[in-house]
């Protein structure tokens, strides 16, 4: 398990290391070197997703590790509740960042092995702390630094701790 | 109250594209309790072979639409030249009405005349005359009787036509046709046309012509690496667009 300490509380993700083993040692790493503290919850949409992982407070982009392949065809849906990887259009582009599902986002489901239909790997979900995520998903957001979806107050991952066994 | 309202058209919502379909839940969201009608003036959809198709997208589309009506905004659904059959079953489903053009809006800024655009286009023969054949009742009905595999088949071969075509007619050819702006406006008495379809967004001003009011086309733009919407509220009317992101 691993607990996100945010500024709304904790939420606590378990990582799905059978059906997505790359993408849940990737998060464990970027967790255990400690990259995710003080990052943002930066992209906020009501009833779809809320995205972090990537940016530190004032929305500076943070240099990640190598990308890491996509694992979207493991058949997992991203249904409330899912932690899935960010990515650009580009498939097997994830880094650090992630999602929280907040909607059942079928359209992000693999669909099949094309650049159109891989979709977004699910690698885990939230065990407890959902309504944290509720909370959160319903913040006021806002344009900056030319994204629409900003939350107007910052939403931080304050600190991170990874409970082993 | 608000007294928004808002017009989007040619999203071309489509699997290979989540990030669009991304940039309209985001667009539902911001505009939640903000604006009190929403007007899809067509191609929502890259394709529609009929409400019985079931896919993730359309699923996902409908229930978010349902969720933006249930706060209160009215949502209306017209067709384009891509997913004109579009029914009254995924209407509901959208919580949407669908309406037909020229649909006309009374406004405090005068009459309105919303289209989806493609209508516009007579320089077009070969495309109008598709048009009215597939927009006629009888092939509707002939069409949507078929089974889906038919179906998708031939909006496969349509769609693939059309490309072959449009890249040998002329930019202007598909442009609407001044004359026929003129007698829209002057038919329906809306001193404002509003439509996408052509994929040039811009507001233009034309002059008068028999009568001494001055008109204006406004142009939605297709929803691609920007998004685009028209705002009608007591401010005025404005074209805006967004950047729509990808990951």
């Amino acid at each position: 398990m691993i607990v996100l300490n945010t500024n709304y509380g904790p939420i606590t993700v378990e990582l799905d290391f059978e059906n997505a083993p790359k993408s849940a040692e990737n998060f464990l790493n970027y967790a255990r070197e400690g990259f995710y503290n003080g990052t943002i919850f930066h992209r906020v949409i009501n009833d779809f997703m809320i995205q972090g992982g990537g940016f530190e407070s004032g929305l500076t982009q943070k240099e990640t590790g190598e990308t890491i392949e996509n694992e979207a065809d493991n058949g997992i849906p991203n249904l409330t509740g899912t932690l899935a990887m960010a990515r650009t259009a580009v498939p097997h582009s994830a880094t650090s960042q992630f999602f929280i599902n907040v909607g059942d986002n079928h359209f992000l489901n693999h669909s099949s092995k094309t650049d159109q239909g891989w979709g977004y790997a699910v690698f885990g979900k939230v065990a407890e702390g959902m309504e944290v995520v509720n909370k959160i998903k319903q913040v006021e957001t806002g344009s900056m630094g030319g994204h629409q979806d900003v939350p107007v107050t910052e939403v931080i991952i304050e600190t991170v701790d990874i409970q082993e066994g | 109250m608000p007294q928004k309202s808002l017009f989007i058209s040619d999203l071309h919502l489509q699997e290979k594209r989540p990030d669009l379909t991304a940039a309209l839940i985001s667009f539902l969201a911001r505009n939640r309790g903000q604006a009190d009608a929403l007007y899809i003036l067509g191609d929502l959809f890259e394709l529609w072979v009929g409400d019985d198709l079931n896919s993730t997208l359309a699923d996902s589309v409908a229930s978010h639409l349902k969720a933006f009506a249930a706060s209160g905004a009215k949502v209306y659904l017209m067709h384009g030249n891509r997913d004109f059959l579009i029914g009254t079953v995924f209407a509901a489903r959208c919580g949407a009405s669908l309406i037909h053009e020229p649909y006309l809006l009374r406004t405090p800024r005068g009459q309105i005349c919303l289209l989806h655009g493609d209508i516009l286009c007579t320089d077009d023969i070969e495309y109008q005359q598709f048009r009215t054949l597939v927009r006629s009742q009888a092939w509707q009905q002939e069409f949507l009787s078929k089974p889906l595999d038919q179906r998708l088949a031939f909006a496969d071969q349509a769609r693939a036509q059309s490309r072959e075509s449009t890249a040998t007619k002329s930019n202007s050819i598909m442009d609407v046709n001044e004359n026929a702006v003129r007698e829209f406006i002057t038919a329906n008495a809306a001193p404002i046309i509003l439509h996408g379809h052509t994929h040039r967004p811009a507001v233009h001003q034309i002059g008068p012509a028999e009568s001494d009011t001055p008109s204006q086309r406004i142009v939605l733009g297709d929803w691609d690496e920007n998004g685009w919407y028209v705002e009608i509220s007591p401010d005025g009317i404005m074209l805006e667009s967004f950047a729509i992101e990808t990951s």
